[in-house]
């Protein structure tokens, strides 16, 4: 059994090529000048540079973290260049003036960014490497009067909605990777939607990490005014290089009285190779608040790539009967490392949450999952059920749960269930009689393991997630 | 501030250390002075540390208390209320110093039962193997403090292929004011043995104090240990204890805590699996009310295959206690085919108390079968509404319901006068609420 498997895990990751264009890089390392050089690129209003150096001083006062159940050397905050754009850095009017090599770029990574392809029927935006390169459908949104463009076009044109509420959710000082990116920011998608707006398609952003030696720090904000719904998709790719990449980014989410957003991540960034060398440093703080009464704020993620994933999609759930859901993948595969989960802070009356994380781990990886679930004295009659499986493959990895319940109130109710497995041999066995070969039931146990969070995925995003997971996993049973 | 306060307070603890070598035994003198090397290096834990995030000792801090002295003055009689009929052998330490008058060793051939030092010279190998090995002191203060001032001790050497039929009873009575006690446990449980031992807290009068207690537990081959630990201190009091069993192959633990006492209390109980086929299995109890708080933290260490783990632990919380248990289930590599179930059920009884519950798995191996649940909730209102549709008044009811919540664990003690006793104190306390 552990041949197929083992061919299974080991399939090439095929998102690895680099792109050959010229790209504006800013010197490395970290001052006040780095942080000036940034915000004076973009052109930015003088009360973000001091919320920037704002950030910066905090920064600076703050160590890096280590309960974190993940191995990594020292990063060397000074040998990354905080700002790559690719040039020429002219204002697009449309798709067409965009870089055609760029566009080849998106088009081997199946991102459709021409408008024509409007048979998928998505509006993208789209980053490579810190900054936005094109937004799709702008003005057909513009019409129900939706705003979705990146994030410095908006500080441009709509500095009364950031300047309201970016950091409003993750203030510049939760943690030490937040502060970082808080002060060196360069781009990211924002999107607003208005008071009783059904958002009438997908949004996504796309993100590519192209140059070597930068390190990507976006930043997302959306807000969903009352009775506003949304559904939000976020891909990510990274070429294949020796040399770790840290990527730290902080998205916002605030959802209004009554209102919807569900944001949905494929992860796949450069996982590094078969030893352990090169790939990702994914530090992202994500946060939800559902401030609003009868909001809902629901987070699914597929994490198959980093060589390192450290994150934990939030939310707060502060409206009377706000409802917050968390539904998770994570794969490591070689020598990846996992350490992720979701706090659930109930605040708000009858709020209720669920949270359901599938862990897969093969090869020497290292997967946890860490959870928090928190009722508040206020919070009458708040709800959480939270389910998290694991399964191992290989005798060389691990699995591992951290979940954390703290109740002030008696009305609430808490569940918690876990549970760690393999895929049997009498599995394989019963599979085999029916006449379907190891390969095969591997990646079907696999789907069916996470079902329950596919379910959760936007169609396309769930076919992607279920290939991409065969894909990883190719090898790994046998 | 705090840490200037914490390191006073060792250095407080101590200065009072004034135990006279033990001339002829080096090897226990060496265990002492190592352990005060390690508290002189460390310092009081602090709740920014992970394993003391919800305890809160500071006010512990602040009680530099004294060692005991050996001032016993209690007669046979003042304790008749704490003897359980069942227990043949009973050792008794008031304030952690043994009371041979209170004691009561009726099996002098099938096993060794007695106290420490008297047992030194006779049986110098088998303790310098066991004493010390078990409950680390390196990045513990506590257990560390307690092997600095280790001096008597409850020791129980089971030998091989003996069954002792009746448990063992160890009393522990707290008698003094403002002081701190160190009271110490080893069992030894040779190849194919089997005994049940009550490890039991109690306070005579209501008055702070503190216990610093370690308990060690040795299972050989095939050994049997039943383990029931009673603490029911009085609730101005100070707890802290450290447990740490070591099992070998094929042996079986059993153990069945259940904490009522104490103002703050901590229990660790570390269970090791050090060969295959080790089976263990760990029941807890918390009942506590006003302003108590009771920490339970376990890891149970699957280092070999086949081993067997069960846990259950369930909270009791009223008035503004506070219950906090943390259940680390550890898979080693290699330690295949191992089994293991952990569940933390947690009831609130009222609208201040507070549960801060962590069941934790780490899995290194593939072939295993874990599971872990954790609920935390209050009494089933259509549970009440039943039992009122037969008669029962609404508080009736709910004691009812409360009183089964915590049965399903005493019913588990297999000492008839202990468990009445301790059904007893559930009812008492859900009473009282009426």
């Amino acid at each position: 059994m552990s041949a197929v498997l083992q061919s299974l895990v080991n399939q090439p990751y095929k998102h690895g090529f680099v792109t050959e264009i010229e790209s504006d890089i800013a010197p490395k390392g970290l001052n006040e000048e780095t942080i000036r050089l940034i915000s004076a690129k973009k052109n930015e209003p003088e009360w973000l540079l001091s919320f920037r150096l704002k950030a910066y001083q905090k920064w600076l006062t703050m160590t890096e973290p280590e309960w974190q159940n993940v191995h990594y050397p020292k990063i060397d905050f000074q040998a990354i260049s905080y700002y790559s754009a690719p040039k020429p850095k002219k204002k697009l009017a449309s798709m067409d003036e965009v870089d055609p090599e760029l566009l080849r770029t998106f088009e081997k990574l199946g991102v459709p960014m021409h408008e024509r392809a409007a048979l998928a029927g998505v509006a993208v935006d789209v980053i490579f490497d810190s900054v936005s390169v094109a937004t799709t459908y702008k003005e057909k949104l513009a019409e129900v009067g939706i705003i979705f463009c990146s994030i410095s076009e908006a500080v441009q044109n709509h500095p009364e909605l950031i300047q309201k509420y970016l950091g409003s959710v993750v203030p510049v000082g939760d943690n030490y990777f937040a502060a970082l990116n808080s002060a060196v920011f360069t781009d990211g998608s924002f999107c607003f939607i208005p008071k009783g707006v059904k958002c009438p398609m997908d949004l996504s952003t796309y993100f590519r990490i192209n140059t070597e030696g930068s390190g990507q720090f976006e930043r997302t904000l959306i807000i969903a005014e009352e009775g506003a719904s949304v559904s939000y998709l976020e891909g990510c790719t990274a070429p294949r290089f020796d040399t770790n990449q840290l990527h730290a980014a902080v998205v916002e989410l605030i959802a209004l009285d009554n209102a919807d957003i569900k944001y949905s991540t494929v992860q796949n960034w450069y996982a590094g190779d078969e030893n352990g060398v090169g790939g990702i440093f994914n530090f992202v703080t994500k946060r939800g608040l559902a401030k609003g009464n009868h909001s809902r704020i629901s987070w699914t993620q597929v994490e198959t790539g980093s060589a390192i994933t450290w994150k934990y999609p939030s939310c707060i759930l502060r409206g009377d009967n706000s409802v917050g859901e968390f539904y998770s993948v994570a794969v490591t595969n070689n020598y990846q490392q996992a350490d992720t989960g979701t706090k659930m802070i109930h605040l708000g009356k009858n709020t209720r949450s669920t949270i359901v994380s599938k862990g897969i781990s093969a090869g020497h990886s290292n997967s946890s999952y860490r959870g928090l679930v928190r009722i508040a004295p206020t919070a009458e009659g708040a709800r959480n059920y939270s389910q998290c499986d694991s399964m191992l493959i290989g005798d060389q990895c691990g699995a591992h749960t951290f979940p954390y319940i703290q109740v002030r109130n008696n009305s609430a109710k808490v569940e918690h269930e876990a549970s760690t497995s393999k895929i049997g041999e009498d599995q394989l066995f019963y599979f085999s009689q029916r006449g379907i070969d190891a390969e095969e039931a591997v990646s079907m146990i696999i789907n069916g393991f996470c079902k329950d969070v596919f379910q959760q995925l936007p169609m396309e995003f769930a076919v992607e997630a279920t290939k991409l997971l065969s894909f990883k996993l190719e090898g790994s049973v046998g | 501030m705090s840490e200037i306060i914490s390191n006073n307070y060792l250095e407080c603890l101590l200065k009072s250390w004034s135990i006279k070598p033990t001339e002829s035994i080096s090897w226990f003198n060496n265990l002492r002075n190592q352990a005060i090397d390690r508290v002189s290096t460390q310092k009081l834990p602090a709740k920014r540390d992970e394993e003391w995030r919800f305890t809160d000792i500071s006010p512990l801090a602040r009680l530099p208390y004294q060692p005991s002295q050996a001032e016993c003055r209690l007669q046979a009689h003042d304790i008749e209320h704490l003897c359980l009929k069942e227990a043949e052998n009973r050792l008794v330490f008031v304030d952690g110093y043994y009371s041979p008058e209170l004691s009561r060793i009726t099996d002098h051939t099938a096993l060794v039962a007695g106290n420490l030092p008297d047992f030194l010279s006779t049986h110098s190998a088998i303790l310098e193997s066991h004493l010390g090995q078990y409950a680390q002191y390196e990045h513990n203060v506590f257990a560390a403090l307690n092997t600095a001032f280790l001096r008597d001790a409850a020791l129980i050497i089971v030998p091989k292929n003996t069954t002792i039929n009746e448990p063992i009873h160890l009393l522990f009575i707290a008698a003094q004011s403002e002081v701190t006690s160190y009271p110490r446990c080893l069992l030894v449980a040779e190849t194919g043995s089997q005994v049940t031992i009550i490890e039991d807290y109690v306070s005579l009068q209501k008055a702070t104090y503190i216990t610093n207690s370690v308990t060690e537990i040795s299972l050989a081959a095939n050994a049997h240990v039943q383990h029931i630990r009673v603490q029911r201190e009085n609730t101005q009091a100070f707890h802290l204890a450290n447990c740490a069993v070591s099992l070998a192959r094929a042996s079986n633990y059993q153990s069945i805590s259940v904490s009522l006492g104490s103002r703050i209390s901590r229990y660790n109980l570390d269970v090791h699996l050090t060969d295959e086929a080790a089976e263990c299995v760990i029941d807890g109890l918390t009942l506590i009310s006003d302003h108590q708080l009771a920490d339970t933290h376990t890891c149970i260490d699957h280092i070999k295959p086949n081993g067997t783990s069960h846990q259950q632990h369930k909270c009791i919380v009223d008035g503004s206690a506070h219950a906090v248990f943390n259940g680390k289930i550890m898979v080693r590599p290699h330690a295949q085919r191992t089994n293991s179930s952990q569940s933390s059920r947690n009831l609130l009884l009222s609208s201040t108390a507070q549960v801060d519950t962590k069941p934790q798995l780490e899995i290194f191996a593939d072939d295993v079968k874990c599971a872990h649940g954790a609920t935390v909730g209050q009494l089933e209102q259509e549970e009440i509404f039943y039992l009122e549709s037969r008669g029962l008044s609404e508080a009736a009811a709910r004691n009812l319901l409360t009183y089964a919540f915590g049965a399903e664990i005493i019913r588990r003690i297999p000492v008839t006068s202990l468990r009445q006793q301790l059904e007893q104190a559930v009812l008492n306390q859900t009473q009282s609420n009426e």
